[in-house]
């Protein structure tokens, strides 16, 4: 053996042992949501949660589809509203001069790393003040806020590199700005928003921390708090069967958009990485 | 006199100097509702006894002096310092090995991208779903994956209750193999960037692999490395959803770091004043990692002004 192919077998042989748990972790979940253990045969029981309500470790959960259906409905509004705020306002910060906007500039920096996470004790209150606890528009409204300096930061990157000559030809050609905007660089920059459109739906599709800490009715949660309900509920999962069936039925669209969207991760510029 | 009129400055109409705030107006609410504002009531109340009563009052300094002598403190901050310290070595480590095996060693090979697509599968699943696997491989019962592998290998004859034992090392792991992808993109972008021809040049030199490793791929990865590792460490700091999912902090307090020691003072006990306070000394060390991460970047490159006069 070559000293090269050997070199090649040994790099194959780490990232196997690396990659391991990883493969381990897709095919027990197949087979968990999918097999009778006690029988070891193939087996559908675990997904009879599609027809009817079912019992976990004693609790009436309630029926799925109304989950499904909420689950849809938040993660596009959230997909909505952040494409109509983010997309303006990237525009503003790539192309518009005002006064004050290297400062807007540092603080839309400082809060895109900064945790928002740590303010959610004074959110919480700010919440119940406003009496949008147990409320759809109260988790919108913080998830929103957390999220925005990200897309924002992600758009401004694509607005950065849409040459002046495009703006300045349809405003040569009588466009007003708005009109520009509108017209020629939205259009311009249809990958940029499908990038963040993706990484919003990835967000709201995956968010149970909110909606454990402010939806207090079942019957209002999404799959994620669902599940994160069923699995935080005892320290100790009794039915692995269910819960692996339903955490499959959640997670299988999401990898199959992902492998769809998945060129969309590597080429945006995530960090605003200034020497990558 | 007619000189002077000439000379006179243009002056933008109101319309078009307000125009541009109207495009950023609903942010900037949004981040003053849900940001600004609750930076202020952070501080506000951690000065306040706010609890499940909701009839604050100003206590002053008692909620610091409470935390100094909260005997949880001493272990609450070794278990964040433990927490974040390995979580972030660790995975930075498998981070760079991934990148530089699947970049450099597996470069264009189909294999490598079945690596990095099968590694970003943990951060692309949702949470819930990726701690319920971590649940079944530490099962305390003999249902548990490691359990009944050790029973079959007649190893232990009871079941190893693995979450008492180690609950800290679990929910390290756990963290780890979802953040390392994180790392990895950024690492792997970093390292494909490096022209081809460098390598061949080292090679015709006659440059060992380990020479190409630190002499070539680790100067251009500084700034990357740098990089993440602020970002995660600010993470690491501030979120508790992985131990939130998978112990909540038990059993006792073994893996209750900080920031989820004062979402449990104040959402589970109802002490929102206290809460907030131990959450200001999050806050804290959050803010002056993100100091630390703003430097990193250069401000004039980012700001440019507008080329169109209106």
């Amino acid at each position: 053996m070559s000293p090269s192919t050997l070199k090649k077998t040994l790099v194959h042989t780490y990232m196997t042992l690396f990659t391991l748990p990883i493969i381990a972790m897709i095919v027990w979940y197949f087979l968990s949501a999918t097999m009778n253990f006690t029988t070891g045969q193939f087996s559908l029981d675990n997904f009879a949660f599609f027809q009817e309500p079912v019992e976990y470790s004693g609790v009436k959960l309630p029926l799925i589809w109304p989950i499904v259906f909420n689950t849809i409905i938040y993660s596009l509004l959230i997909v909505a509203v952040e494409v109509c705020i983010s997309v303006p306002t990237a525009y503003a910060f790539s192309r518009l001069d005002f006064k004050g906007k290297r400062a807007a500039m540092k603080f839309l920096f400082l809060m895109r790393s900064f945790p928002g996470i740590t303010l959610i004790i004074a959110t919480f209150f700010i919440l119940v003040q406003m009496q949008l606890v147990n409320t759809y528009l109260g988790v919108l409204l913080v998830a929103i806020t957390g999220s925005l300096p990200g897309r924002v930061y992600i758009m401004k990157g694509f607005f950065d590199d849409v040459p002046w000559d495009i703006e300045w030809a349809a405003m040569v050609d009588g466009c007003t700005r708005f009109r520009a905007f509108k017209k020629v660089l939205v259009p311009y920059v249809l990958p940029g928003i499908g990038a963040i459109a993706v990484f919003s739906f990835l967000g709201a599709y995956g968010e149970w921390f909110l909606f454990k800490l402010l939806i207090f009715n079942d019957d209002m949660l999404t799959l994620a708090g669902y599940l994160s309900k069923l699995i935080t509920k005892e320290n100790q999962i009794v039915n692995y069967g269910l819960i692996t069936a339903i955490g499959l039925f959640y997670t299988l669209p999401i990898v199959v958009f992902y492998i769809f969207t998945q060129k969309i991760f590597m080429s945006v510029n995530l960090g605003g990485a200034k020497q990558v | 006199m007619e000189n002077a009129a000439s000379r006179q400055i243009y002056k933008k109409p109101f319309t078009k100097k307000i125009y541009p705030y109207l495009f950023i107006a609903p942010f900037a609410l949004l981040v003053f509702v849900f940001f600004i504002l609750p930076a202020i009531a952070t501080i506000v109340m951690s000065f306040t006894d706010l609890n499940a009563s909701m009839k604050p009052k100003f206590v002053g300094v008692t909620n610091f002096t409470r935390i100094f002598s909260d005997y949880n403190l001493p272990q609450i901050l070794w278990n964040t310092a433990i927490f974040a310290v390995l979580s972030l070595a660790i995975s930075l480590l498998f981070a760079l090995i991934i990148s530089i095996a699947t970049q450099y060693f597996l470069k264009g090979k189909l294999s490598a991208v079945l690596y990095r697509v099968l590694w970003l599968i943990p951060s692309i699943i949702p949470a819930v779903v990726y701690v319920t696997f971590w649940k079944y491989v530490f099962d305390p019962t003999e249902e548990g994956f490691l359990n009944s592998l050790m029973q079959q290998f007649g190893i232990v004859s009871d079941p190893v209750s693995w979450f008492t034992k180690g609950a800290m090392a679990i929910v390290i792991l756990a963290t780890i193999v979802s953040t390392i992808s994180g790392g990895m993109i950024l690492l792997s972008a970093a390292i494909n960037s490096i022209p081809e021809d460098l390598y061949k040049a080292a090679r015709v030199d006659g440059a060992s692999e380990k020479s190409v490793i630190t002499k070539i791929i680790m100067p251009t990865l500084k700034w990357p490395l740098m990089y993440i590792t602020i970002s995660e460490l600010i993470g690491f700091v501030s979120s508790y959803f992985f131990i939130m999912l998978l112990t909540g902090g038990g059993p006792m307090r073994d893996t209750t770091t900080l920031s989820l020691y004062a979402y449990q003072q104040a959402f589970n006990l109802k002490y929102y004043g206290y809460g907030a306070a131990v959450s200001l000394i999050v806050v804290f060390i959050s803010f002056i990692l993100t100091l630390f991460f703003l430097r990193l970047f250069d401000f004039d490159q980012m700001i440019r002004p507008s080329r169109i006069e209106d």
